[in-house]
């Protein structure tokens, strides 16, 4: 069997209307025009004689007050840390870090993980090398909580997407539920990233259904974007936004950023697919610091750019 | 002068019309007898039950063009556009979901163009023509046969040319137009439930199956026990829990084949994720998934297959997502079965890394630092380049990596 559209097709008077229609809505889904803007690589971090190679990191953060890049480096099972030229200083291993994925770090120097192996938040106690699983308190017990990926939001509250119930979690850095963000949308899958701003703005991500969904600080839905049938937004797997409010998508399957505005407009495209230093092949997971520069994780490889010549 | 010029006017304009008309007259006269003295076919035309109209009014020429013709047999256009000249296309496509003959304009591969003992000047009989291409033993080769299927009859539910439903099936709740929902009988095979409104094709073989009442080949075990009360509230079809708890209840273990670096662990179309690729009841599919392996995962990677279907070359097994791919939840990248190896499993590329371009730890691409594997050269998801190759086999490949 084969699918054709040919009941339109086929009627040739009809073609310029189809046309016209299409290039309608490719230009109101920001398709046409968006330039891809010049990006600067700043650094790579694959493999280093200290360090080794990394492999299949997971989540990354970095601390602009003592400026140290942490990495959870998944496959190694080891949180990795890089200075401000982002030159490897140290690491720490721990059995209890089974496959580290999302990483944070509070002001007051305490690191928390997600780990992939057990769905639940570590938090991490450096001072006594331990590694002490959170209880959350306060969540209705009936739906198994499993922990995606982690963010901060501006009261340094744990910000955390729950992967089988379609919701972000924000919880006290003691585990207690603060509040439940549950969206009874339709088309919504699931939430892949999730990233705060400074105004405590939740951004998430859903792949599967190439939707952005913004909430405000009480959890209420601002906006969502993104359409099914966008080519451009083929398979956007995480998500973060710089100091001046644009969101950053990053699609694994074009290998490229899509920059778009707060209200979903899209801005332009950043790098381009492939294996280079400078491009991108398989990305997972997008972080942008205080400085606005752009981190992507891309197979065993960390690649650090600024937008701009 | 004027005169003249007047005459050779009409004259041309009379000429024009003259010709034109015998042209179209010739069109419609019986070129039978003048075609039957050399081809003495013709003649066998007329003993069959129906013959096509044209050749029935002898106009040879309407099909044939007797002089020269770009096609076979002398055809006066391509097979498709001569027959869509009187059958209408759009008459025949009543959708979007086309049969590949169809599309490739081969009606000829059902259809005689001369005459025929059957309807619709089939060129046999109708199941006969559907094996030609749809293997019989997966149609009808088990022991409980639709009777529909038995009898040959493929046309009851399917449409040979088009339909807006996939499968080619003729209409929506094709099922109940035999099978009347809430029926007495029917609700006595279902266990004194009314099952009107549900889908048949959650449980039941269309065509056949080893399995008493055609219930698919896998069936999961409360179902099979008649435990209906296992997920179902007593004597209803309205389920426990609405979630993937009630899966999780029994598979818990399973659970632990989702903890990995790269998991299917997420939240789905719906409440239940399991429900997303399994099916609770019966399935063709091995682990009761809901439909064949490509079309289960598609549901979810539609840019995957928007991406496959465009490539050039794919991978012969491309179908068979589940060879190569863990469904659940891998540490390697793509959720390869294993990983750099994956290639190698199951011994369907023994050879890899044995000879041609070394891979491994000891030949890292200087463009992304990274130990080579196959998928550094080959996409086995598809490419615009032979043995789906990232790149043209003749040095565009090679310089990706060796300067020149």
């Amino acid at each position: 069997m084969y699918k054709v559209s040919s009941n339109i097709v086929n009627i040739p008077r009809l073609r310029p209307l189809v046309v016209a229609l299409l290039l309608v809505a490719l230009w109101a889904n920001g398709a046409i025009g968006a330039e891809t803007k010049r990006v600067r690589l700043i650094s790579l971090i694959a493999i280093d004689e200290f360090m080794g190679r990394l492999k299949e990191p997971g989540g990354l953060f970095y601390d602009g007050t003592k400026k140290r890049l942490y990495v959870a480096d998944s496959g190694n099972k080891r949180l990795v840390s890089f200075d401000e030229e982002f030159r490897y200083l140290s690491e720490l291993s721990h059995r209890g870090f089974s496959i580290p994925l999302g990483i944070v770090k509070t002001s007051a120097g305490e690191f928390y993980i997600t780990d992939a192996k057990t769905g639940e938040i570590k938090f991490v106690d450096v001072k006594n090398k331990a590694i002490v699983p959170l209880k959350i308190k306060g969540l209705d017990g009936k739906k198994k909580f499993v922990a995606g990926r982690l963010s901060l939001d501006e009261k340094e509250n744990l910000v955390v997407t729950d992967r089988l119930n379609k919701r972000i979690l924000i919880l006290k850095r003691d585990g207690t539920l603060v509040k439940a963000i549950e969206p009874e949308l339709k088309g919504l899958y699931g939430f892949s990233d999730v990233k705060v701003d400074s105004r405590g703005y939740i951004y998430a991500v859903d792949t599967i259904g190439r939707k952005v969904y913004i909430f405000d600080n009480t959890g209420r839905l601002v906006r969502r974007f993104g359409t099914s049938n966008n080519k451009l937004m083929r398979f956007p797997v995480s998500v973060a936004v710089d100091s001046r409010g644009y969101i950053y998508v990053l699609d694994r399957h074009s290998g490229r950023i899509l920059v778009f505005n707060d209200k979903g407009v899209l801005q332009h495209l950043l790098l381009r697919k492939g294996v280079s230093p400078g491009e991108l092949y398989n990305p997972g997971y997008i972080y942008i610091d205080g400085k606005n520069r752009i981190y992507t994780i891309d197979g065993n490889r960390v690649q650090i750019f600024l937008e701009g010549d | 002068m004027r005169r003249a010029g007047i005459v050779t006017y009409l004259i041309a304009v009379v000429s024009v019309v003259v010709l034109c008309y015998g042209t179209a007259s010739a069109a419609k006269k019986d070129t039978r007898k003048l075609c039957a003295d050399c081809h003495k076919e013709v003649a066998g035309f007329f003993d069959k039950k129906r013959v096509h109209k044209p050749v029935a009014g002898g106009q040879c020429t309407a099909c044939h063009n007797p002089h020269a013709s770009k096609h076979k047999n002398l055809i006066g256009e391509s097979r498709d556009e001569l027959c869509y000249g009187c059958h209408k296309k759009d008459k025949l496509l009543k959708g979007n979901v086309v049969h590949q003959p169809v599309v490739e304009g081969l009606c000829l591969e059902c259809h005689a163009s001369h005459s025929s003992d059957k309807r619709a000047l089939l060129k046999g009989a109708e199941a006969e023509l559907c094996f030609g291409c749809h293997k019989k033993e997966n149609i009808e080769g088990k022991k409980f046969v639709h009777p529909e299927v038995r009898k040959g009859r493929c046309t009851t539910c399917h449409d040979p040319h088009g339909s807006t439903l996939e499968g080619l099936i003729v209409k929506n709740n094709m099922c109940i137009s035999c099978h009347k929902g809430g029926s007495k009988t029917l609700r006595t095979a279902h266990s004194g439930l009314n099952v009107s409104g549900t889908q048949c094709l959650s449980c039941h073989s269309p065509h056949s199956s080893d399995n008493r009442g055609i219930i698919k080949a896998n069936v999961h075990a409360p179902f099979a026990e008649g435990k209906c009360n296992v997920c179902h509230k007593q004597g209803s079809k309205e389920i426990v829990k609405a979630d993937y708890t009630m899966c999780l209840d029994c598979h818990e273990n399973s659970m632990q084949s989702f903890y990995k670096r790269y998991s299917h662990l997420m939240a789905g179309k719906d409440d239940n994720f399991c429900a997303d690729c399994h099916t609770p009841h019966a399935s063709d599919e091995r682990a009761l998934l809901r439909d064949r392996e490509d079309k289960t995962c598609w549901q979810c990677h539609e840019d995957t297959r928007s991406f496959t279907h465009s490539a050039r070359y794919i991978h012969p097994d491309l179908k068979k997502c589940l060879d190569c791919h863990v469904s659940h939840g891998s540490n390697a990248r793509y959720m390869l079965a294993a990983g750099d190896n994956t290639c190698s499993m199951e011994g369907c590329h023994p050879s890899q890394g044995r000879f041609t371009h070394p891979v491994g730890d000891d030949a890292i691409d200087p463009r992304s630092r990274e130990p080579m594997n196959c998928s550094t050269c080959h996409n086995p998801m598809g490419s615009p380049e032979e043995f789906i190759l990232r790149a043209g086999k003749v040095m565009e490949l090679c310089i990706k990596c060796h300067q020149i």
